[in-house]
């Protein structure tokens, strides 16, 4: 599987689409893990994380002819992911069952470095953080979990960088009245 | 009452600043928020084993589907150009029509079958695409989509007259868009006048297609 691994997003896409299905688990070998923490962060629980990435992945096969620019895969992936992960914050609220709990897989997981009262604030995070908006938690998740910058994020949105600052300062507050209501 | 960060603060937690660029009466607060930062848990997130097994059952099953090189074939846009042969008696014919549809439309009220569709104002890098909705009994109506973070608040519609439409122009990128209006902030619907796509779920969003040449729901 060297050489497939190593070629690009966009003869990989080309090869699909020329009719070589199993080139498609280089796409899924390859973003798997990438994009599992953001869909876990947006749904608060692994096993929906693990439906909305299949899920993604699925979609993204079935539209791949849509695909304008193949060699940008992957953020159009995310794209497909992050409406799966707001369609399934809709169909909850719909259903009057809106995210709750975390799964204890995901929710501030053993670190060997840790202490119970890091262990604990990490779990009161994790809680707060499924009380904000989709968009506010898209962007704090983008943020500071998976590290990028304004700038990218706006990329990968379409979002300006004002909106999303914007955005993220009501999340900061409304990330502490959530703890303080918390603890 | 909500207690909310110094906007100082917020530029500490957005890594503009440092603590130490902070006034001092402010540095037990940013201590305070960068705390909160400190807690994110930024660990791996591993899926199963089979995960990849089970997408790549379902992609081949996919490719095998008899229907699916016909689905595509419905589906997938496609540029369709119409020459037209412009004749003298063709451009009077089309004043004569639009100056009856124009009376009927001063005359008559909208009807409900008439739904909401997109339509092309103007080009440019973004094409202005106007929503459309008839709802009587609305108080209010928005739409919400693909282009703006599906933000209920985002974009609301204004109503148009006394006959129950309500409508919206915006600024859409190019690109492909889904949709939905959300009726009193509860009830999603749909595009009356659009075919739905499959949200994933069993409901159904609108989408339409946004080009250099316009725009076109799909």
């Amino acid at each position: 599987m060297g050489q497939r691994e190593q070629a690009t997003d966009g003869e990989v896409v080309g090869a699909v689409l020329a009719g070589d299905v199993e080139q498609y688990a280089v796409l899924v070998h390859r973003y798997r893990d990438r994009y599992a923490r953001f869909a876990a962060r947006m749904l608060g629980s692994l096993d929906a994380a693990e439906d909305a990435v299949q899920d993604a992945f699925v979609r993204a096969f079935d539209q791949l002819a849509q695909c304008r620019e193949p060699a940008k895969f992957a953020g159009w992936l995310f794209l497909i992911l992050r409406n799966r992960c707001f369609a399934e914050q809709r169909r909850r609220t719909r259903e009057g069952r809106p995210l709750e709990v975390m799964d204890e897989a995901i929710a501030g997981p053993d670190r060997p470095d840790g202490n119970v009262e890091q262990m604990e604030q990490a779990h009161a995070l994790e809680r707060a953080l499924v009380g904000l908006t989709p968009e506010q938690r898209e962007v704090f998740v983008l943020k500071h979990v998976e590290g990028l910058a304004y700038e990218e994020i706006a990329g990968m949105t379409g979002a300006t960088v004002a909106s999303l600052k914007m955005r993220m300062h009501r999340a900061y507050d409304r990330l502490r009245e959530l703890l303080k209501e918390h603890s | 009452m909500t207690e909310t960060f110094h906007s100082l603060v917020k530029r500490l937690l957005d890594g503009e600043l440092s603590l130490s660029d902070l006034p001092p009466e402010l540095r037990g607060e940013g201590a305070e928020a960068l705390r909160l930062l400190g807690a994110v848990d930024r660990a791996p997130v591993a899926l199963s084993a089979e995960f990849e097994t089970r997408v790549m059952a379902e992609v081949r099953r996919r490719a095998r589907s008899p229907i699916r090189r016909v689905w595509r074939g419905l589906v997938e846009p496609r540029d369709i150009e119409l020459r037209l042969r412009v004749r003298p008696w063709v451009v009077w014919g089309a004043a004569l029509a639009a100056a009856a549809a124009v009376a009927l439309l001063l005359t008559r009220p909208p009807q409900a079958s008439e739904g909401a569709r997109p339509m092309r104002v103007a080009a440019g890098d973004s094409v202005y695409v106007r929503f459309v909705l008839y709802a009587p009994t609305a108080r209010r109506v928005a739409v919400a989509g693909t282009f703006n973070q599906w933000d209920q608040t985002a974009s609301p519609l204004a109503r148009v007259g006394a006959g129950g439409v309500w409508a919206i122009t915006l600024a859409l990128p190019q690109g492909h868009h889904q949709y939905a209006f959300v009726v009193d902030g509860a009830q999603w619907v749909p595009d009356p006048a659009a075919p739905g796509v499959d949200d994933g779920f069993g409901r159904r969003n609108s989408m339409v297609a946004v080009t250099a040449r316009g725009a076109r729901i799909l």
